[in-house]
């Protein structure tokens, strides 16, 4: 699944560590998540988007 | 804000924290049943209880890795360290069944059931590889 984690962390600046500390989760798993290795649960896609502003299907996109 | 500081998740903390104390009852109690118990002594209760004395110091490194899943929050490295235990478990059950049927086949030496849990904890160093390549990253405990 494709997604604009690392677009939307760059336009406010924020490190990955920056992110993983507002989602309460390791830096590892912000990195996997941002390069497709991973794909987040819905809990945490909620949280993502929450921090964000933004709903899912603004950050998150269909395709491998 | 952040009251929680992700680089090094507690669960990893207190995984090691119940590691250490359960390990050096292992250590201790094979000490002591091989003091205590001469090798291939006649099964009686006494013998028998001291010889699980150590098999309890095994169920607490079970429980230990049990917690840790239960306990770590972050789903990511969760995952990791599933993976880690499902390839420990791959590795463990190929070699102990391959071994089995050469042990039924031929004349190799038996494989000691002792060897079972050991072997596992070697399977998790796999599984630590099998991370770094295909993850990138190994998660945090072997």
């Amino acid at each position: 699944m494709n997604n604009r984690l690392k677009i939307l962390r760059a336009e406010r600046g924020w490190s990955q560590q920056d992110l993983a500390e507002r989602l309460e989760v390791s830096r590892q798993s912000v990195n996997a998540i941002e390069t497709g290795r991973y794909d987040p649960s819905l809990p945490l896609a909620f949280r993502i988007a929450d921090v964000f502003g933004m709903t899912i299907e603004d950050i998150f996109l269909r395709g491998e | 804000m952040f009251g929680r500081k992700s680089v090094k998740n507690p669960a990893y903390r207190r995984y090691a924290l119940r590691m250490l104390p359960v390990s050096l009852l292992y250590v201790g109690a094979i000490m002591l049943a091989s003091r205590l118990v001469p090798d291939h002594a006649e099964a009686n209760p006494m013998t028998i209880g001291i010889a699980l004395l150590p098999g309890l110091a095994v169920l607490g490194w079970i429980w230990t890795m049990a917690r840790l899943l239960i306990e770590l929050d972050d789903e990511y490295l969760r995952m990791l360290e599933v993976r880690k235990f499902l390839v420990a478990t791959g590795v463990t059950l190929a070699i102990c069944s391959v071994w089995g049927l050469l042990e039924i086949y031929t004349d190799v030496p038996k494989l000691p059931v002792f060897l079972v849990f050991p072997l596992w904890a070697m399977g998790l160093f796999v599984g630590m590889l099998v991370n770094r390549i295909t993850q990138g990253t190994a998660g945090a405990c072997a």
